[in-house]
């Protein structure tokens, strides 16, 4: 048996790295239990911790951009070890040492030059709203919608950005968008270990915000309003945001939007991990879609609460996950199963990764169609 | 105005006059909460001489434990060992119950609180209501029945359960079709009794107490919220407290083990622990301590039962920390079939066809399995139960961060204000044997309170029915067969029982029972013994043990001499070792009671004798219990002979400095030993040891020799407290005593006290169950976990930058001290866990000292190096425990401890009576235990204390003097001391003293003269049971 020393050096440049409290952990491994991961092939996220508490962690192990941080196993820690924030700190160690996926760097480096992951250039960050008489944001509109750099740029996503401004124009929303004056809002740099990149995006939005007398923000990923909400008021921002769903649902039950075409439609809905179980919200994207006539709801098998991640966040959007240990290929088994035709999402992330899945149209997930609220909702009205 | 007139106001709901005592206060004490800790509380306050107001929120008495199977770690039936308790309360003339009701207000000062009580209608007539059921069988309205915890359902109108005390029906106004919209109302005219009463209003009720004592309990963890177990969308996935309701013969299942999905027996149950416990999320910190061993029981239980069912206990630390505990979880992880497995599981779905579960857990750091089975119990932990904000609020205290009772750790029962104590859950989760200590220990509190004001309200003695004469009668046997509900049913034929008991000889009355102990049934028998002009009764039921004291009082109430009883045991008997034969166990229960027909013909009346009792204590062990329980019987008023063995007061005790909540042990021992010493009622001895010890309950006499003067003292006492602790174990393992640097906890404790952890101590390892828990000392000594803890925060607390290590098997810091093992791990301690099998190996190499543990999440061996190591030891007996235990005859445990009368519910006192025990001499236990324990005790003593005379039973021996020819051997073989030899002028002659005597038997059997002859069980009556057997039917 190999005979190993704890690593005080290690457990102290991981707690400067802000993994403190995983000295927290009992190893009672319902983290691992919970863990998605261990569905399609072994994630031993206990043994990870673990050597985590004794400052031994394998810097080689690759198993540590695994986790998308979809916080099932944070949400249930009994010892309140905040999980995502110890696979931050590791992962912040890992890019200090240079060792991140190959994939993850590109994006890295894209995101530090040009502002978004996609490789696209600053310039065409609108191009995506063309024909749409989209007016650029000035002071005192009512809203700032911040697209996200996937749906401004990804051909597939960009769908979601053009019926979300549809939808906006025919309920008279009073809006505008910024452009090339905002950035990637950096969310899933900072989870996937860059901590620097994260902070210089964020600032790079506030004071362009704060220029442009941005009041409240409007965001169709659930990432951009998890890091708006939670992360930016911590570097002086002073903004207030809202989930394009949330938005939705306050046009819908005040009758500012009418839904006029009503065809049958089994709608199963995909809750995305940063709207559900990091932001709470779960109701309102299921009223909207409860409203549209002709729309029957189902739910999934793992809904809500215990939510199936798209695979899609913690930086996974940016790294290739093998046949096989795709979540998304699941979600849309299990759409089939419960006998909806249209899986319906939240979020850019999810939108790619669901539809990757059906392009890969691996048996057993035929008939299946999917789609951001959005573009549902824009049809409907 | 007299007593009567008193009892006639109250139940108009009139405020009862206030008697006050000279110096202004009440002889009575209000208890809030009718469980297990409440009725002891209720019986004891009442056996001492208080009027007792006994406040129940639900319609009847008995709390949680009126819904579990069995009980561990004895397996007792839980109701069958309850509801004699139950039953005792109701028929006592100072307790009254009051149902339906909740405290409103407190109002006043110690010793004189008025207490606002408001009972909400019952819509039944509890004095008319016989608990038939009639009401409930034609009442329409299907609910879920609470008692069952919604497995099955109840009526809107029924009686809260079979044994309930009072065995009355209750409405459920928010389900009532009368009482929502006038509709219904058929139970009105089905009941013969004309018990309905749709006008009863809510009534408030003013009562005058001396103290109060709340224990309103705890409610089971709704696990609902939890989604990674599945709990409501999932049908196979059950509470363990559904899972006692499944198990138990009174369930809706009969007992049969069963899965609520499809009524199937489950093949593979999985136990998930610590749901709701040890756990943020919830914000239920602390650690429920009662979960891993009723889960032990739970699998033990059901392998009983089902053999073939294969069980996982899934867990994180198995906190089996009690008395005879882990003994008892090392039995269940044992059995075939039985796994305990290190990780908690997570229910991952559900399949469509069978309803199974799948789990999926870790097996140690290496893999991830998921697994099926056909059932889950979630081991749901304590939470306050629901009214707690309330009533703290009406009796202003105030609650800990949790919703506990906020108590101070040398104070355990007192709540935040004064006069107002606290008992059983409330104060923190517990088991069932605490939660009768802390009720006994409350009523000590109470005690201390109202010295001056005992037998101030009392109703007097049990009415007196004036005793028939039957010595001329022809005889008429009346026989009572007993259901036990399906306990007896469910195998014994009853109705076979009944009419083949007709036809017996001398039987003029049978009638069968659903439950014999039931108040109703009782009442039953005392109106049916009167009509039938019965002399002579047979109850076919349970066993004597439990039962017969039960029984001898209902035939005083029905004004037979109560020895004319004679019991036949077909449940343990008949139905409980033979439930695969029903006609065997029939043709058993007739034998059983043909031979208790054939020695009833035989019973004679017996008389009781009384003897005096001499008002003061011996209390031997000068510790923190012993100091303890003699400042709380000199509080009540007593006078008491305290004994040290040693030259000082204090005890194991000294030894320790801080306490894991950090309070100063030093400082609370000093200012205990100095109100000890000059209290003008407690007389110490030190350097003194008992030495010879006679006589009986309420009158000993005891010489204690003293070694500084060589003297020897005698002492008269009515009643002895063993209280004599116990001591550090020396363990000669891990290089203990052949490297100083490794060391007892203790010694850690006593150079950290010093200062002497200083700068050395850069890497300290601490190494739990040195040498317990293992072949040669299996206990668990229950404190240690927490000493490693506390040394853990000390050295971390003064030196940040030192490691620390706990090596452990389990860390059992249950209760409140789980919050000091979190901190501990806050501040960076270090807890590995190792097995038996791998221990960590203390080495020297070099000379510097390192450990070796494997760990099993890493699968790898972790070299520490050590500047000191720390040893938990655990706590040994005392070394004079035997010497004390063949003096005072009363028994001591495998493991050395004394051992009490009864595990569950007689945790302070022996089988002897007027001998009691408290502290680390009856387990091992921290300090604010020690405390609760011996208060106990001091109530339990006060309950003889308080009495000017006691009964002695009359089932004793008696001597034949002109057979007797003084042999002695009969002095020789009583294990009670209750034969002396005294000289005549016929020679030695031996006579059995009543008040000692058992009536064991041990000296009429061992009697070459046949002289002793034990009352009730002459050779006449015995041969006469044997004839019967013999004689066939």
């Amino acid at each position: 048996m190999e005979t190993i020393s704890v690593f005080r050096e290690g457990i102290e440049a991981l707690g400067e790295a802000g993994g403190w409290d995983v000295r927290l952990c009992y190893q009672c491994s319902l983290c691992t239990a919970s863990c998605p991961w261990n569905s399609v092939r072994t994630f031993m996220l206990r043994r990870m911790l673990r050597e985590s508490q004794f400052g031994l962690v394998d810097l080689g192990s690759e198993d540590w951009w695994l986790c998308m941080t979809c916080g099932q196993c944070t949400v249930r820690c009994p010892r309140g070890v905040p999980i995502i924030d110890v696979m931050k700190a590791v992962r912040r160690l890992l890019v200090g040492s240079g060792t991140a996926p190959a994939r993850l760097h590109s994006a890295m480096t894209s995101l530090s030059s040009l502002g978004n992951p996609w490789l696209q250039e600053r310039e065409k960050r609108t191009d995506w709203a063309g024909g749409l008489g989209v007016k650029r944001f000035t002071s005192g509109m009512e809203l700032l919608y911040f697209s996200c750099c996937t749906a401004a740029y990804d051909p597939r996503a960009m769908g979601i950005a053009r019926a979300t401004v549809r939808v906006l124009q025919k309920a008279g929303v009073d809006f505008g968008i910024l452009g090339s004056a905002e950035v990637c809002c950096g969310e899933s740099a900072r989870k996937a270990g860059n901590e620097s990149l994260f902070r210089s995006l964020a600032q790079t939005n506030i004071e362009s915000f704060g220029r442009n007398g941005v009041t409240r923000v409007l965001t169709s990923s659930p990432h951009c309003y998890y890091s708006f909400r939670n992360e930016y008021p911590q570097l002086g921002a002073a903004f207030e945001v809202v989930h394009f769903t949330q938005y939705l649902w306050g046009l819908v039950s005040q009758g500012r939007l009418k839904f006029s075409r009503g065809t049958k439609l089994r709608v199963a809905y995909h809750d995305p991990c940063y709207l559900g179980r990091h932001s709470g919200v779960y109701d309102e994207p299921r009223r909207v879609l409860g409203s549209i006539p002709g729309v029957e709801l189902v739910e999934l098998p793992d809904s809500r609460e215990t939510a199936l991640c798209c695979g899609g966040g913690g930086g996974r959007i940016w790294m290739e996950t093998k046949v096989g240990e795709r979540f998304s290929d699941i979600r849309l088994e299990q759409t089939r199963s419960v006998g909806a035709e249209l899986l319906v999402t939240a979020c850019p992330y999810c939108l790619l990764n669901l539809d990757a899945s059906v392009a890969a149209g691996a048996e057993g997930r035929g008939g299946v169609g999917v789609k951001d609220i959005s573009e549902l909702v824009a049809e409907a009205v | 105005m007299t007593e009567h007139e008193i009892q006639e106001q109250e139940e108009q709901g009139q405020p009862e006059p206030v008697v006050l005592s000279s110096r202004g206060r009440v002889g009575a004490v209000m208890v809030v909460g009718g469980g297990v800790s409440g009725v002891q509380a209720s019986l004891d306050l009442a056996g001492m001489g208080y009027r007792v107001y006994l406040v129940e929120e639900s319609a009847a008495v008995g709390g949680r434990m009126a819904q579990l199977d069995k009980t561990f770690p004895t397996n007792d039936c839980s109701m069958c060992i309850l509801s004699p308790k139950l039953v005792e309360c109701y028929r006592h003339p100072d307790i009254r119950i009051l149902t339906n009701a909740s405290v409103k207000a407190v109002e006043g000062e110690p010793g004189n609180f008025r207490v606002r009580v408001v009972k909400r209608p019952r819509y039944v007539d509890e004095s008319k209501c016989v608990g038939c059921g009639t009401c409930a069988r034609y009442c329409p309205v299907k609910i879920p029945d609470p008692f069952n915890q919604n497995l099955s359902t109840t009526k809107a109108i029924r009686v809260p359960f079979a044994q309930a005390v009072p065995l009355a029906s209750v409405v459920e106004p928010e389900q009532c079709l009368f009482l929502l919209r006038q509709e219904c109302k058929i139970c009105y005219p089905v009941c013969k009794n004309r018990a309905i009463n749709f006008k009863q209003t809510e009534e408030e009720l003013e009562i005058a107490v001396g103290a109060v004592i709340l224990s309103p309990g705890y409610r089971p963890f709704d696990p609902s919220s939890k989604s990674e177990y599945g709990y409501g969308r999932f049908p196979n996935v059950v509470t363990s407290l559904e899972f006692e309701r499944i198990s138990t013969a009174s369930g809706p299942y009969q007992g049969e083990v069963v899965r609520p999905s499809d009524g199937r027996p489950p093949r593979r149950i999985a136990w998930i622990q610590c749901v709701g416990s040890r756990d943020v999320v919830s914000g239920n910190h602390y650690c429920s301590a009662v979960c891993c061993t009723y889960t032990a029981k739970q699998v033990i239980m059901t392998k009983e039962h089902h053999g073939e069912v294969e069980a996982a206990v899934f867990f994180n630390d198995v906190r089996a920390f009690g008395k005879g505990f882990d003994q008892y979880y090392e039995r269940a992880r044992h059995l075939p079939g039985v796994r305990y497995i290190w990780s908690t599981a997570a229910a991952v779905r559900e399949l469509p066809q069978t309803r199974n579960v799948v789990l999926r857990y870790c097996r140690d750091g290496s893999e991830v399995v998921e697994e099926e089975f056909d059932l889950v119990v979630l081991s749901v932990g304590l939470t306050p139960s629901a009214s707690v904000r309330s009533l703290a609020a009406a009796a202003g205290v105030r609650l800990n961060d949790y919703g506990f009772c906020e108590v101070q750790p040398f104070a355990p029962g007192e709540t935040s204000r004064p006069g107002v104590y606290a008992s059983g859950t409330f104060i923190q989760p517990m088991d069932i044997p605490e939660s009768v200590a802390t009720g006994s220990a409350a009523v000590s509190l109470c005690s201390q309170l109202l010295s001056e004001e005992r037998g101030l309200l009392l109703k007097g003695d049990m009415e007196q029915v004036r005793e028939r004469d039957v010595s001329g009668e022809a005889l008429r046997v009346g026989v009572f067969v007993c259901r036990c509900g399906t306990n007896i049913g469910s195998v014994v034929n009853v109705p076979e029982v009944v009419q083949y008991s007709g036809g017996l000889d001398g039987v003029t009355y049978v009638e069968e029972g659903l439950y014999s102990c039931a108040v109703d049934s009782i009442k039953r028998l005392t109106e049916v013994a009167g009509e039938k002009g019965l002399n002579r009764v047979v109850v076919a039921a349970c066993t004597p043990r439990t039962h017969e004291p039960l029984f001898r009082e209902t035939l005083r109430q029905a004004g037979l001499n109560p020895y004319l009883l004679e019991m036949a045991n077909i449940r343990e008997q008949c139905s409980w070792v033979h439930p695969w034969d029903k006609e065997a166990a029939t043709a058993k229960a007739k034998d059983l009671v043909r031979m208790a027909v054939a020695k009833s013909r035989l019973l004679e009346p017996l008389r009781s004798v009384i003897v005096p009792v001499e008002h003061s204590a011996l209390v031997i062990g000068g510790g923190v219990s012993g100091m303890t329980c003699a400042l709380s019987l000199a509080e009540q008023g007593y006078a008491v002979h305290l004994v040290e063995k040693s030259s000082s007061l204090g005890g194991l005790a000294k030894r320790l400095h801080t306490t894991l909540e950090g309070e100063d042990v030093h400082g609370f021992i000093e200012g205990l030993g100095k109100r000890v010493e000059g209290h003008s009622r407690i007389r110490v001895y030190t350097q003194a040891e008992v030495s010879e010890t006679s006589g009986f309950v309420g009158n000993f006499s005891t010489k204690v020799s003293l070694a500084a003067s060589s003297e020897t003292r005698e002492i008269r006492h009515g009643v002895v407290i063993i209280a004599t602790g116990g001591e550090e174990v020396k363990h000669r393992e891990y290089l203990y005593g052949d490297d100083a640097r490794v060391m007892t906890l203790l010694e850690m404790e006593e150079k950290l006290a010093k200062g002497d952890g200083g700068p050395g101590w850069q890497s300290v390892v601490i190494i739990g169950c040195a040498g317990s828990r293992e072949p040669d000392r299996p206990y668990c000594s229950r404190v240690c976990c927490g000493e490693m803890v506390k040394c853990a925060l000390r050295i971390k607390g003064s030196r940040p930058e030192s490691e620390v290590y706990v090596l452990h098997r389990d860390v059992r810091t249950y209760g409140f001290n789980e919050l000091h093992y979190k901190r501990a791990a806050e501040l960076g301690v270090h807890f590995i866990r190792f097995d038996l099998e791998d221990k960590p190996v203390v080495e020297v190499s070099g000379g510097a000292l390192r450990v070796m543990v494997t760990d099993r999440v890493l699968g790898k061996r972790l070299e520490i190096p050590a500047d000191v190591v720390g040893l938990a030891t655990g706590v040994a007996p005392a070394p004079d425990g035997e010497r004390l235990s063949k003096l005072f005859k009363v028994p001591l445990s495998e493991d050395g401890f004394f051992l009490e009368a009864h595990l569950k519910l007689r945790p302070v006192e022996f089988a002897a009576e007027g001998i009691f025990l408290c502290g680390v001499a009856h387990s091992p236990k921290f300090i604010g235990e020690c405390i609760s324990q011996a208060q106990a005790a001091a109530a339990r003593a006060g309950t003889i204390l308080s009495r000017d005379f006691i009964e002695a039973p009359g089932v004793v021996g008696v001597v034949d003097t002109d057979r007797c020819i003084g042999c002695g051997v009969c002095r020789t073989v009583c294990p009670f001391e209750a034969v002396v030899l005294n000289q005549t002028a016929e020679g030695l002659r031996a006579e059995v003293i009543p008040a000692s005597c058992k009536g064991c038997g041990l000296c009429s059997a061992r009697c070459p003269t046949r002289a002793i002859t034990i009352n009730c069980f002459s050779d006449e009556q015995v041969m006469s049971q044997v004839a019967a057997l013999v004689a066939g039917s």
